[in-house]
């Protein structure tokens, strides 16, 4: 007897979005004992988590449109993630994209925010971020490509060169930063002027609708079209699986990888100006981490685009829910639901090992037979 | 199996049972709100410090911290994190709502406008407007005075005139740079010929270099006395490592480095927020009041309240350090002399341990340079802050825009 692991063939659809909810159940009741433990109650807690604390609440609406800012940033930057990783282009770079993006944005904003319409603002904040991100990814190909440089550890590094530079930014008080407001003693960033907020569309109650949430949705649609039935979205799944391949199909594969990780880091890129248009001041955590979560959520999505929307949602869920639940309880810091998403995400991975294998009984002669 | 799947699925039953009841808020009661940069559960630091202070002033109040205390730990400061922050408290019923980090300042002017009938009260902030948005401070200058005096009377002592002072930041922030300043005149007050050390970290927290950079004032330019503007007691310790001594800040850190340690500057937040939320209850719903029962929209209380004070003296300060810190507390608490004014202390304690202070009118004057444009060390034309006999500088200055060292000091 002993126990042999298989590669399971086909897992239908309903198996495999079982395992997934198993996964997640198991998690959350690995959390209920450690809330339990603490003296909390693990039911009132997770409504109050799922619900976003919504229920009796008079200004539910502003939980809606919250929940919403957190989620656009997070699942755009998860869709241009996953245009790299398709390619096997390891972009560990989200952070520091988004922050050159967001550099870039706030910028634009500052400088032309009063003199232009309101329109071309916007437009102008969403180019600079994309061309500002899309460079700094693109500086990473171009080493790769020329010199074979690993991507890996480059993104990662210049991930800290943008922090640090928004840090200083943030924090250096000078005549020329004009990222800082001037009329302050101490470093307070420069509000956005107005004009360079995007537009929300009255929902009926409150509630408005940022029309960022609609273009983030449009934008998914352009990508799936793209991977699906463009020759360079062709071409990205065909490098992703083989560059050996693709070069002896006659691609000019170099010249796919530049641009397809252009285009990610301008999806970042664009992720920041979104973020940027909505919140109108920059600051030193403006990235929410968005560029280390949206890895994890390109990865649970398994770099499926429409299943990235599904994943951002429920990821966005879990952290703002669980900041909501966190406040009611005193025994729980928002340090939870860092840890609930860890089980989660643990749990997750492992049940997708599941449904890619399964594990067997073997009897010695079986084995040999 | 079975019995995995019989707990799976009565999980999910209390699960979905939960979701249909609910809980509709009960409002009768008066709820506190508070944003926090660090974790609610931390056990030292900046943040514990302010949960403490709001903690303690509720009991005192006889209020229930578990029913009429919500939170929200952990928030950066980034506009939209602050502004979710408050959503979130708002939605639980939050009658004032404390934010304890700078950074929050434009977040919460901004909420203060959108929630009129929310009181928000800015920790370390300049802003307010004349109903339900205030700020609040302490003079901890005036504490760091006092500890000052210690560490003077412990440099006659060991005859060291060396004192070092790791600071998060220098003369870039006001309140890095008052807190400098008050504890180098107190030093000056009883050792005309110390001589303070800087060393900027140029982070308000950051445990490596606050150990490190003591290290330095102690090994390199010979302090015996270390004082501190930083959240750990790491320069404490190293003091104590150095066989050197040391004045702590934010909190008593004589169980840190007992054999190091004389005296911390130290704050007693629970002073504002019981002053705080006594006042909110005052206004009986009506948030717009606020400012005026707090007597003004920017609290700035100092030793008199007992907002800020000195930690207890422990047995390594000098003779007579007890007798001189409680004559010129008292000096300052009655109002009759204050750190930044054209009157100099000064403090002698003869043989006998017999204390005397006197007043002389001097002029405060400044190293000569000051911060601007992100250069430290930018020449200043007129280098007298107060003329002999002036009076002191604006709460204004010593809150905002206090940006040079007094005569003295030297940043390393």
């Amino acid at each position: 007897m002993g126990l042999h692991i298989v590669k399971r063939e086909n897992c239908p659809l309903w198996k495999r979005c079982c395992f997934y909810l198993i996964a997640v159940l198991v998690a959350l009741g690995i959390g209920s004992v450690i809330l339990l433990a603490i003296g909390v109650n693990p039911v009132a807690y997770y409504t109050r988590m799922f619900t976003l604390g919504t229920i009796g609440n008079k200004i539910a609406y502003k939980t809606y449109i919250n929940y919403l800012k957190d989620f656009v940033p997070l699942a755009l930057t998860s869709l241009g993630l996953s245009l790299a990783f398709k390619m096997r282009f390891w972009n560990i770079g989200g952070e520091g994209q988004f922050i050159m993006g967001a550099l870039a944005a706030s910028a634009a904003a500052i400088l032309l925010g009063n003199t232009l319409p309101s329109a071309a603002v916007l437009l102008l904040i969403c180019v600079a971020a994309m061309a500002a991100a899309g460079l700094y990814g693109l500086l990473v190909a171009a080493l790769k490509v020329k010199f074979g440089t690993n991507e890996t550890l480059l993104t990662l590094m210049l991930n800290y060169v943008a922090v640090y530079l928004l840090n200083f930014l943030m924090g250096t008080k000078a005549g020329w930063n004009f990222y800082l407001n001037a009329n302050e003693l101490r470093p307070v960033p420069q509000k956005h002027p107005d004009s360079s907020l995007f537009p929300t569309i009255p929902m009926g109650g409150k509630f408005e609708l940022n029309i960022c949430v609609i273009l983030v949705f449009v934008i998914g649609l352009l990508i799936y079209v793209y991977l699906k039935r463009t020759k360079q979205g062709y071409e990205i799944n065909v490098v992703g699986d083989s560059i050996g391949t693709a070069r002896y199909a006659g691609m000019k594969t170099n010249r796919i990888v530049l641009r397809t990780v252009f285009f990610s880091a301008c999806l970042i890129g664009l992720a920041a100006a979104f973020k940027m248009g909505t919140v109108g001041t920059l600051s030193t955590s403006i990235t929410a981490d968005v560029g280390w979560t949206g890895i994890i959520v390109a990865w649970l999505a398994q770099l499926n685009t429409w299943v990235i929307f599904a994943v951002s949602a429920l990821i966005s869920m879990l952290h703002y829910g669980s900041t909501v639940a966190a406040a009611t309880f005193k025994q729980v810091d928002s340090s939870f639901a860092n840890m609930l998403q860890g089980f989660i995400l643990f749990l997750v991975l492992a049940a997708d090992f599941m449904i890619r294998f399964r594990i067997v009984r073997t009897r010695k002669e079986d084995r040999n037979g | 199996m079975k019995k995995t799947l019989a707990l799976l699925l009565a999980l999910v039953m209390m699960l979905s049972l939960a979701a249909c009841g609910g809980d509709p808020e009960t409002k009768d009661e008066f709820k506190v709100g508070a944003i926090y940069i660090n974790s609610k559960s931390d056990t030292a630091g900046y943040t514990f410090a302010h949960h403490n202070g709001i903690t303690t002033a509720m009991k005192s109040l006889g209020m229930d911290t578990d029913k009429q205390l919500v939170i929200v730990d952990n928030v950066p400061e980034d506009k939209q994190a602050v502004l979710d922050a408050v959503d979130t408290l708002v939605s639980n019923g939050a009658d004032i709502i404390f934010g304890i980090s700078f950074g929050y300042i434009d977040a919460l002017e901004e909420a203060s406008k959108e929630y009129t009938d929310v009181i928000f009260s800015h920790g370390t902030g300049y802003k307010a407007n004349e109903t339900n948005f205030n700020n609040y401070f302490g003079r901890i200058y005036q504490a760091r005075y006092l500890a000052g005096i210690a560490a003077g009377l412990k440099s006659l002592e060991t005859g060291n005139n060396n004192v070092g002072y790791v600071a998060a930041h220098t003369t870039d922030y006001a309140e890095t740079a008052s807190g400098i300043n008050g504890f180098a005149l107190g030093v000056q007050a009883v050792n005309p010929n110390a001589k303070i050390y800087v060393k900027n970290l140029n982070n308000w927290a950051d445990e490596i270099n606050e150990k490190a950079y003591a290290e330095e004032l102690i090994n390199s330019f010979g302090c015996g006395v270390i004082s501190q503007h930083c959240d750990s007691a790491q320069p404490q310790i190293a003091a104590q490592n150095g066989k050197v001594f040391g004045c702590g800040y934010n909190s008593d850190m004589t169980a840190d480095a007992p054999k190091a340690h004389l005296t911390a500057a130290i704050w007693n937040w629970n002073v504002y927020y019981a002053t705080a939320i006594k006042a909110a209850q005052a206004c009986e719903g009506d948030a717009s009041k606020f400012v005026e029962k707090m007597g003004g929209n920017a609290y700035y209380g100092g030793l008199k309240e007992g907002f800020v004070d000195v930690s207890p003296l422990t047995e390594n300060c000098a003779k007579g350090t007890k007798e001189a810190i409680e004559a010129v507390k008292k000096l300052m608490v009655d109002g009759e002399w204050d750190v930044f004014t054209g009157v100099k202390l000064n403090i002698s304690v003869d043989a006998e341990g017999k204390v005397s202070v006197t007043k002389t009118n001097a002029a405060l004057e400044s190293n000569g340079l000051q911060y601007k444009d992100g250069n430290f060390k930018a020449p200043m034309e007129n280098t007298v802050v107060v003329e002999a006999g002036g009076a002191s500088v604006d709460d204004g200055v010593i809150k905002g825009s206090m940006n040079y060292l007094v005569k003295g000091v030297e940043e390393v």
